[in-house]
């Protein structure tokens, strides 16, 4: 019986345009993800090469005083890009993957990143898992929506059900063979994607294939449901893609509002202008609270002071761009919080949402997540307090430039290596997958079968 | 064996069977004649577990369809009036599918014969069923039913769509299944067909059964005329 089922379901025009557009598509979101990591990669590759580069130059030109030399010197901090972006650019396309800094005022800084097309951050990236998450279900859709009724509607069912008592084997083998037939691709282009992106085989890599593979299969047990409602095929189709746009996109949009509406964060705005604040005022008072203030932060350079009845000093100028980053530390804090509770609460809600929960799960084992992002700031902000500690004595006691091996300055590597907690990824698929075939089983076996 | 005991269906108010009686022995072929809307496919329906009675029961083999129908289905076939298949598959496929749901598993040889018995040319039998007219599709049917081997028959306007000569040959087929044992329920407008092929013959008018006639005490022009002054 599964051999001619096979044979009906390939003979049908629509099984090979169905699986030919996830495929093309899938291959389309492998080449937007290639394209990412290639012109990452190639930013970095550049960074590197003129950070080097300006070093040098300005060494040549400013080799008088540290200070100055160090105004204008950018040290990189690479937040890592591991292959497997490839497969879910997440939040890498907004938030940069590297980030040149000076000493100076940071806060200011991490918001100068490259200039985007907004039309394409307005669609997103059409990588391999909005693939997935958006063009498997609606394929899926098509297969499964008429799975009992066009036998009902074509007029064979009448002879089915006198054939046989447990027509539902023939259901699920029907169901079985399309399920197969959409995994077949599925897994083709999370192989092509493994040679293609060079990913390796590592714990994510199988996290990533397991939710595609759970996310899929919550698709099909959903059409699953509703088809055992015995509803016609508009009806069917209505309800399911009613399904489709309320899971992919009314849902997301919803929480989306209401993790804005519960945790707000104007400090997005005040930091940036405490910051800069911050220091900006300083020109127009007395140098000495300043520096007082500076020595409370770092008491091991109390012994530098500013040169009595002298309007500039290195001290000063750092001391005062220290005092942005200093007015809008607990604006910074809070930001940071909140961002990190807007991720949790959307993380906990998805729990009961498959399709922003599979959103998610492959951002962050694809470590393209707000969480690494946040994390990589967080290492941003250690680089710079590092470099600031190795520069201000030398600054502050008038070290030659020519004293400091420029050559060591190199670009920096920050690698996050998510914790996955599998039962958190896996565990909602489940439940959701059997209560909708739970649901399905009672609901075949209350109707029974009847024309 | 197919009996119906004191069956009853209602729609609400409208009654499609009222308490219908009706004993078919081994190997009879009872040929339901009535108007559209008398009742004939719903007894059909009711002996395929299809629609549950409104009262009285419906038994195949001494099992009562309405207490275990997924026992009775392995005793009966079925040939509905306008017989659809899958377009996809052929003739031979077809039968080969719905065979196998049934749990029969022929040799390609066997298929086709079925398809040549049902009168189906052998050209066709590995076409794709949307090239088949609705008469080609018909044959099919039958040689669904006739693979089957079921003890009993039931059939829904049978030959509706058949040319005259495939009629014919499904007479034939009725009478050899008959004379092997085969209980045959036909519900029908033909009553040529039902005087040449039944043994008996149930007139049928809004839910009730008004008369039986033994067809060998019948001629076709009595039959036609008492079937006009029933209905």
């Amino acid at each position: 019986m599964i051999v001619l089922l096979i044979k009906n379901f390939i003979r049908s025009k629509g099984f090979l345009v169905g699986l030919a557009i996830l495929f093309i598509s899938g291959m389309i979101g492998l080449n937007i993800g290639k394209q990412f990591l290639d012109k990452n990669r190639d930013i970095i590759e550049k960074t590197a090469h003129f950070q080097k580069e300006n070093i040098h130059r300005y060494v040549q030109y400013m080799d008088k005083e540290m200070g100055l030399l160090l105004y204008y010197v950018r040290f990189g901090l690479v937040n890592e890009t591991p292959n497997i972006v490839g497969l879910s650019i997440g939040q890498r396309d907004i938030n940069p993957s590297l980030h040149s800094v000076t000493i100076r005022n940071l806060e200011e800084q991490k918001y100068t990143t490259d200039l985007m097309n907004p039309m394409y951050q307005l669609i997103g990236n059409m990588d391999l898992s909005f693939v997935i998450i958006y063009f498997f279900p609606l394929i899926i859709i098509s297969f499964g929506f008429n799975l009992v009724s066009e036998e009902k509607e074509e007029g064979t069912w009448s002879l089915v059900l006198s054939q046989t008592s447990n027509p539902q084997k023939m259901l699920r083998l029907k169901v079985g063979i399309r399920y197969i037939s959409i995994l077949f691709i599925l897994f083709l282009l999370l192989i092509i994607a493994k040679f293609y992106l060079s990913i390796p085989f590592d714990i994510y890599l199988i996290t990533y294939i397991l939710t595609a593979f759970l996310y899929v299969s919550f698709w099909f047990s959903l059409v699953w449901l509703v088809i055992s409602f015995h509803k016609s095929s508009s009806q069917n189709a209505l309800i399911l893609l009613t399904s489709w746009i309320t899971l992919t996109i009314i849902v997301p949009a919803l929480m989306n509002a209401l993790v804005i509406q519960l945790y707000p964060i104007p400090e997005a705005f005040s930091t940036v202008l405490e910051s800069r604040d911050g220091y900006h005022t300083q020109w127009d008072k007395a140098k000495e609270p300043t520096i007082e203030k500076f020595h409370q932060l770092y008491p091991q350079l109390a012994h530098f002071q500013h040169p009595k009845n002298k309007d500039f000093s290195w001290l000063w100028y750092y001391a005062m761009q220290q005092m942005g980053d200093e007015t809008a530390i607990e604006s910074s804090k809070i930001l940071k919080e909140k961002i990190r509770k807007r991720e949790n609460l959307s993380k906990t809600l998805a729990l009961l949402i498959p399709t922003i929960h599979t959103q998610l799960t492959m951002n962050a084992v694809c470590s393209s997540d707000m969480a690494n992002y946040l994390k990589f700031v967080e290492a941003l902000e250690e680089f710079h307090k590092q470099k600031r500690m190795f520069f201000y004595p030398k600054i502050f006691s008038d070290t030659p430039v020519s004293s400091e091996n420029w050559d060591n300055f190199n670009l920096e590597y920050f690698k996050n290596q998510p914790f996955i907690n599998l039962y958190m990824v896996l565990l909602p698929y489940i439940i959701t997958t059997i209560l909708c075939l739970l649901w399905a089983n009672i609901n075949f076996g209350r109707k029974k079968y009847t024309l | 064996m197919l009996i119906a005991n004191n069956l009853t269906k209602k729609y609400g108010e409208k009654i499609a069977l009222n308490n219908l009686n009706l004993h078919i022995q081994t190997g009879e072929v009872f040929a339901l004649l009535g108007q559209n809307g008398a009742g004939k496919t719903t007894t059909i329906n009711c002996f395929l577990g299809f629609i549950k009675p409104t009262s009285g029961d419906v038994s195949i083999n001494g099992v009562s369809v309405v207490e275990s129908s997924s026992d009775t289905k392995r005793y009966i076939a079925y040939i509905p009036e306008t017989v659809m298949l899958y377009p996809n598959l052929t003739g031979v496929e077809n039968l080969a599918f719905f065979s196998s749901l049934a749990g029969f598993k022929y040799s390609k040889e066997e298929l086709s014969s079925f398809l040549t018995k049902a009168g189906l040319q052998e050209s066709a039998h590995h076409q794709s069923i949307k090239s088949y007219s609705k008469g080609m599709r018909q044959k099919v049917g039958i040689a669904i039913a006739v693979a089957k081997k079921a003890m009993a028959l039931l059939l829904d306007e049978p030959t509706s769509g058949l040319d005259p000569k495939a009629s014919n040959e499904f007479s034939e087929i009725l009478k050899e299944l008959s004379i092997n044992g085969t209980s045959i329920l036909m519900a029908t407008h033909d009553i040529f067909r039902a005087k040449e092929v039944a043994h008996r013959i149930g007139i049928m008018k809004e839910g009730n059964l008004v008369s039986v006639i033994e067809a060998k005490n019948i001629s076709a022009n009595e039959l036609e005329q008492l079937y006009l002054q029933t209905v």
